[in-house]
């Protein structure tokens, strides 16, 4: 691997034209990235990580990084992008690129910060000099460094300690299909101060069917007692490819409320990364997945208790129908001094046909004695007494079965920071399951 | 109405009813009696239309229909509802879309329009009356995380509102302290009328001081072995059911 960027991953950089950028810092950090990339070259199914997933899909794809700012979309297609009834502070990215006349950043209250990453890196880069790449580290994983190599642009969202942003931040990323299947790697930034508390709904979309790949980072950074209430949603196009990592840091008091739904695309993968800077933080990740005919939805947690006094949640639930796919890979990690640490994950999976297939591996790792950690999972199909109540009331078993699915659902959907977005991923959940085949 | 010829049923390898012939009209209020592992609960599930027994021979016609060749929705699409002895949780459905999605189910297949949001809500504040239920049940989830009594009556409020031709009680009154006994059982009474039909299964005779049955029957081994009016209850609960086993063991 002596230099060059691993096969398939190559044409992902090919205009590393950003890196003249000419801040010193940011270069460097984009050829250390650059770097990790060439080191770990691609892995393979003898990489823990990557045993139930194969990358060949991916590769094969020679996705080329977008050269041109995107203007295809135009006002009259927001109507499909936006959720109804949902008022927010608005962030419309297209293929990775932020689009200033589609967002809606007007209202902001003071000590509120949103804008574009390359052009707060134009006008003011040492904002970011102590926040980019701060979370995520050095030592990145493959797709972060990727990410990080090739960063280009994305969103930053800076609120300042002590604000209560009332109205939700809402990151919409919009996938236009091209002649060219693309690779989009927007970059997040979320930094609240100590005391602020936010909500900020992360949307990955699509306009059509087509081909693209989305690599994304979120990095979150929690100050004391901040509050965020996080929501991201994938619903990208059903040939998509989806990538994404969540890098949070939490200190001392601080909340972190995170949804994570993966409704779309055909191959998803997600990394949540949680670590605590300070004691009595509280993380919890919740998350729920559909997979059917051809899709992949594979996750992996990552969450390190290495200070005392945190408490973290892990509880994701996946819907599974027609050949569908799932990995959730879940690890808790807790340090020697890390006593009181308080975690319990849970993964539970309705299966709707018998060649569905989820790799299901909880894992805890405790070194310290005085703890309250659990774990569990399920894998089960939808229970004959349940179908048969609804069925006895004059409900076909096609709607009995969607209905009960739903309300499998429903405990992560409702956790979701607002009802349309509730309604609407309601809605969506409903229409998938009734498009899926019953066996 | 309802007309059950030479019924056998078997769960497994077991037979449990055993020749079963019953008779409903329009209006009649009809107890099944019986021991533990009589069959009445079979008889009742065979009824719905539950998975995992065996009709063995036999027929069973309701409405003019061969009632086992339907499936349980197109059962109740037609006029028939089961009160489970032991009412289903169903976590994460409301209450609401469920009562909804049913009623409408079942107008649609009666070729009926369905009902709005608004006028459906006005029928179940109607209808929640008669069960004196509050209506913050609406808002939970099907039964989870009900008591037995709230159960039960969520059972009759269903009833209330879906209007059944036939409505089959499964051991109502198990598991209910007197006060809500009552409360069901007036709930039920409210619901009598000329057309609507309901066979009570139970154990014990209390039930039926609340809900009066124009027939009693006993069924012991899978088979009505005596059929009475309600003074029938009366002695069965005086004498016991051995009285009648001793007897049909005679016979």
């Amino acid at each position: 691997m002596n230099g060059d960027m691993p096969t398939g991953f190559a044409s992902w950089l090919a205009h590393e034209r950003s890196c003249d950028a000419g801040i010193d810092w940011l270069d460097a950090r984009r050829r250390n990235a650059a770097e990790r990339v060439r080191e770990q070259g691609v892995p393979s199914s003898r990489d823990e990580g990557w045993r139930y997933t194969n990358l060949k899909g991916l590769l094969e794809q020679g996705f080329l990084q977008p050269d041109e700012p995107i203007t295809a979309l135009q006002p009259d297609d927001l109507e499909e992008v936006l959720v109804p009834g949902l008022a927010s502070h608005r962030v419309i990215l297209v293929n990775g690129r932020f689009v200033p006349e589609l967002s809606l950043l007007e209202d902001l209250p003071p000590g509120v910060r949103v804008s574009g990453l390359a052009s707060l890196l134009a006008s003011d880069p040492d904002v970011l000099k102590d926040r980019l790449n701060a979370v995520a580290g050095d030592d990145l994983a493959l797709f972060a460094a990727l990410n990080t190599a090739g960063l280009d642009d994305g969103v930053v969202a800076l609120v300042d300690r002590g604000v209560l942003l009332e109205r939700p931040i809402e990151l919409i990323h919009v996938s236009v299909g091209l002649d060219e299947p693309r690779v989009a790697q927007p970059r997040n930034v979320i930094v609240l101060g100590a005391g602020a508390q936010a909500i900020v709904i992360e949307r990955y979309l699509s306009l059509g069917d087509s081909l693209y790949c989305t690599n994304c980072v979120t990095e979150v950074s929690l100050g004391r007692d901040a509050v965020l209430k996080h929501d991201r949603i994938q619903t990208e196009s059903p040939s998509a490819f989806h990538i994404s990592g969540l890098y949070l840091r939490q200190d001392a008091n601080s909340r972190y409320l995170g949804v994570n739904l993966g409704l779309g695309a055909r191959w998803a993968r997600t990394d949540l990364n949680a670590t605590f800077g300070g004691e009595h933080a509280e993380c919890d990740l919740q998350g729920l997945y559909l997979a059917g005919d051809g899709q992949l939805m594979d996750y992996h947690l990552d969450v390190d208790h290495s200070v005392p006094n945190c408490a973290s949640r892990e509880n994701f639930k996946g819907i599974l129908y027609g050949k569908g796919r799932a990995v959730f890979d879940g690890r808790v990690f807790v340090a020697q001094d890390a006593q009181k640490t308080d975690a319990a994950m849970s993964n539970r999976n309705l299966m709707l046909s018998e060649s569905a297939e989820v790799d299901t591996k909880p894992q805890l790792e405790i070194n310290a004695d005085d703890v309250k950690c659990s774990h569990g999972t399920t894998v089960g199909q939808i229970e004959p007494e349940m179908l048969f109540y609804l069925r006895s009331r004059g409900i076909s078993a096609p709607l009995a079965r969607r209905m009960l699915c739903l309300g499998f659902a429903g405990e992560i959907i409702e956790r979701l920071s607002a009802e349309a977005l509730r309604d609407q991923v309601s809605e969506l959940v409903g229409q998938r399951l009734e498009s899926a085949p019953l066996s | 109405m309802l007309s059950v010829k030479g019924l056998r049923a078997n769960v497994g390898d077991k037979e449990i009813l055993r020749g079963l012939d019953f008779e409903v009209g329009p209006g009649e209020v009809h107890a099944i009696m019986g021991p533990n592992g009589s069959g009445k609960s079979t008889f009742a599930h065979v009824l719905s239309g539950r998975e995992g027994y065996e009709v063995t021979a036999g027929s069973v016609t309701f409405e003019g229909k061969d009632l086992l060749a339907l499936e349980p929705e197109e059962r109740a699409q037609l006029g028939l509802f089961l009160a489970f002895q032991y009412p289903v949780e169903l976590p994460g459905v409301n209450n609401t879309y469920f009562l909804k999605a049913a009623l409408n189910s079942i107008r649609k297949a009666r070729g009926e329009e369905e009902l709005d949001a608004v006028s459906f809500l006005r029928l179940i504040k109607e209808r929640l009356k008669i069960l004196h239920l509050d209506d913050s049940l609406l808002k939970r989830a099907v039964n989870a995380g009900f008591s037995g009594g709230e159960k039960k009556r969520n059972e009759i409020f269903q009833m209330a509102l879906l209007e059944p031709k036939l409505a089959i009680l499964d051991e109502t009154d198990s598991g209910l302290d007197i006060d809500a006994l009552r409360v069901v059982a007036d709930g039920v009474n409210a619901l009598r009328s000329a057309e609507r039909s309901m066979i009570v299964v139970t154990h014990y005779q209390r039930l039926l001081d609340y809900i009066q049955p124009d027939h009693v029957h006993v069924l012991s081994k899978g088979r009505i072995i005596r059929s009475g009016g309600k003074e029938l209850a009366l002695e069965l609960e005086e004498k016991g059911y051995g009285w009648i086993d001793a007897e049909g063991q005679a016979a």
